[in-house]
């Protein structure tokens, strides 16, 4: 590790992971009362279960983000980071703030938690994904803002490389539009745009920067591939995903009351959408087959390549199956879109914060770069456990997803109601609940490798 | 006499592999044509990197139609225009078996720019013989 301010990366590492398998087990919990339908009932009603894990999902994802940013900015930029004692302060108040949420949303009813907050002073709760109460808003606020900071001056004081500069626009973007969730407007057409902007433009569009940053400043490390050869693919990856994911967006607007010019706008520009995701598996697998080196951790090179091809077959692939309007009208808010997020999430940012975890932790951990051998092995198992479980998962909610949208929408006078197709499809929430199980253990697994000992692996050329 | 210039041999297994993944993503029948032309015209002067890519990247289209358009229609009309279960196999198994089709063309044009040879997963011929 070349600079000691980058160890502040190891507790934002941590709590990831911890809120991670905090995520997985409501994910279960979900996914029992999916077909047990008072699972853990009045205790763990199934929208508190689902908005625990989706809030989870949120946070420990940003965790990652600001873990990796802490620890590849100072390495990028040839300095010590602004200010370590900054990023410590904010990673406990985010942390603490992010706790205390997650209790509140299960120790008292929702519309109570509302109330204690003081939600009606300035309403911003209870829309999907959003629901954190208005004074956890200001804190994100907060954090991300003092976040935001450190990473600049860190930037502004030292070298300023393609992969800094891209980073630190996706996580400007990241924190300029989460502000959108404060406007919460009384006509529920606006409110639903102005969501979107919040949701859409993170996850397809400023957190692909993230991605896109945190891949290449692996790449150039595990692969020793020159640095403007990285950053040229980079530039082409980040282009693509501003032109198509700004306006992609109106794949949201089909069914919300927005002009009908929408069905055209969104499903052109978003049937683009795979192509940067395209393109950044072309990019992954070209770097490592021009590799100049062979790095010791295999592990985060594993990794590395997973993310380029899960991000695109859940975010491209699956996105794409139901993007088109035409499609839409039959398949929006199915099983189809449950089954998209999953792999989508799992590709494009699981695997990435998982990428810089494994490529960093063994540093931090103090060795010189990488894990035992046997420790390696473990984490390499740990993948393919999550990896199958994930495209199993999606699968079985996709079959899941057509046949609801068969009997539910396209029966015409015979179709029937939503609670009835629901136990038709259950066959299918029994196996994706198991491929669940088995994610868990690939989690477990992976938590496993980090206290696995042994010899380090040595680089071989 | 002149030495075969490794730039372009590299760009003719990049052509090749771009026109299959053309084929399978915005092409399709067009791209293979095209593909096919390039073998017929340029498999008799190719360096053995260009001719590896170029034999498999037509085996490959060839078998990527195979298993793409007779199993998908087969599926569905046997079990019918109405029946769910028959769209649900053929929408999961054209889903998956696509995509597995371009991310193989992916490695392979990742392999190609790199001057690699590639050898498909099943579907492609051991490279140095006759599709």
């Amino acid at each position: 590790m070349q600079y000691q301010s980058q160890m502040v990366a190891k507790p934002y590492f941590i709590a990831a992971i911890g809120l991670f398998i905090g995520q997985i087990i409501f994910g279960l919990i979900m996914g029992w009362q999916y077909v047990v339908g008072d699972f853990l009932f009045p205790e763990i009603p199934f929208n508190v279960a689902r908005m625990v894990h989706t809030n989870l999902l949120i946070v420990w994802l940003l965790f990652g983000f600001m873990g990796a940013s802490y620890y590849l900015v100072p390495e990028e930029s040839e300095t010590e980071l602004y200010s370590p004692k900054l990023a410590l302060a904010l990673f406990w108040i985010f942390l603490v703030a992010g706790a205390l949420t997650i209790v509140g949303y299960l120790a008292v009813p929702y519309a109570t938690l509302a109330q204690v907050t003081g939600n009606e002073l300035l309403p911003t709760m209870g829309r999907e994904f959003l629901e954190q109460p208005t004074i956890t808003k200001i804190g994100i606020v907060i954090v991300a803002l003092g976040f935001l900071f450190n990473i600049a001056m860190t930037v502004l004081k030292g070298r300023k490389t393609t992969v800094s500069l891209v980073l630190l626009i996706g996580l400007t973007g990241l924190a300029l539009l989460f502000l959108f969730s404060f406007y919460n407007p009384h006509n529920l057409v606006l409110d639903k745009m102005f969501w979107w902007y919040v949701v859409h433009l993170w996850v397809e569009g400023v957190w692909e920067l993230i991605l896109g940053a945190i891949l290449a400043f692996v790449l150039i490390k595990t692969t020793g591939v020159d640095r403007e050869v990285i950053e040229k693919w980079l530039y082409v990856i980040i282009a693509m995903t501003l032109i198509t994911g700004i306006l992609g967006t109106g794949h949201h607007f089909y069914w919300i009351g927005t002009p009908e010019y929408w069905q055209i706008i969104g499903s052109v520009f978003s049937a683009l959408e795979p192509i940067p995701f395209f393109m950044m598996t072309v990019f992954a697998f070209n770097m490592v087959n021009q590799r100049r080196r062979e790095h010791p951790n295999k592990a985060a090179v594993l990794w590395a390549l997973g993310t380029a091809v899960m991000a695109f077959l859940g975010a491209g692939v699956w996105g794409f199956l139901h993007t088109l309007s035409p499609v839409n009208y039959y398949t929006h808010g199915s099983q189809i879109t449950a089954a998209h997020g999953h792999m989508a999430f799992y590709g494009a940012y699981v695997m990435i914060v998982l990428t810089i975890i494994s490529y960093a932790m063994p540093m931090m951990r103090g060795r010189a770069a990488a894990n035992s051998e046997k420790a390696q092995v473990m984490e390499m198992w740990s993948f393919w456990l999550m990896t199958v479980a994930m495209v199993f998962i999606t699968l079985f909610l996709t079959a899941a997803g057509i046949l609801q949208i068969y009997m539910q929408r396209m029966g015409g006078d015979a179709a029937q109601p939503f609670m009835v197709v629901q136990e038709n499809i259950a066959l299918f929430y029994w196996l994706r609940e198991g491929a669940g199980f088995v994610f868990l253990t690939g989690l477990i697994l992976y938590v496993v490798s980090f206290f696995v000992g042994g010899e380090e692996r040595k680089e071989t050329a | 006499m002149s030495t075969p210039d490794p730039n372009n041999d590299k760009r003719l297994a990049v052509m090749a592999e771009m026109l299959y993944l053309c084929n399978l993503l915005l092409l399709p029948g067009i791209a293979f044509i095209w593909l096919l032309l390039l073998n017929i015209r340029r498999s008799s002067v190719a360096s053995p990197l260009a001719l590896c890519h170029l034999r498999q990247t037509l085996a490959a289209s060839i078998w990527a139609g195979v298993l793409l358009i007779p199993i998908t229609a087969l599926s569905i009309l046997m079990g019918g225009y109405q029946s769910v279960t028959g769209w649900t196999v053929a929408i999961l198994y054209f889903t998956v078996c696509h995509a597995s089709l371009v991310l193989l063309g992916v490695v392979g044009l990742a392999k190609a720019m790199a001057g690699l040879s590639w050898r498909y997963p099943l579907i492609g011929p051991v490279c140095g013989t006759r599709p």
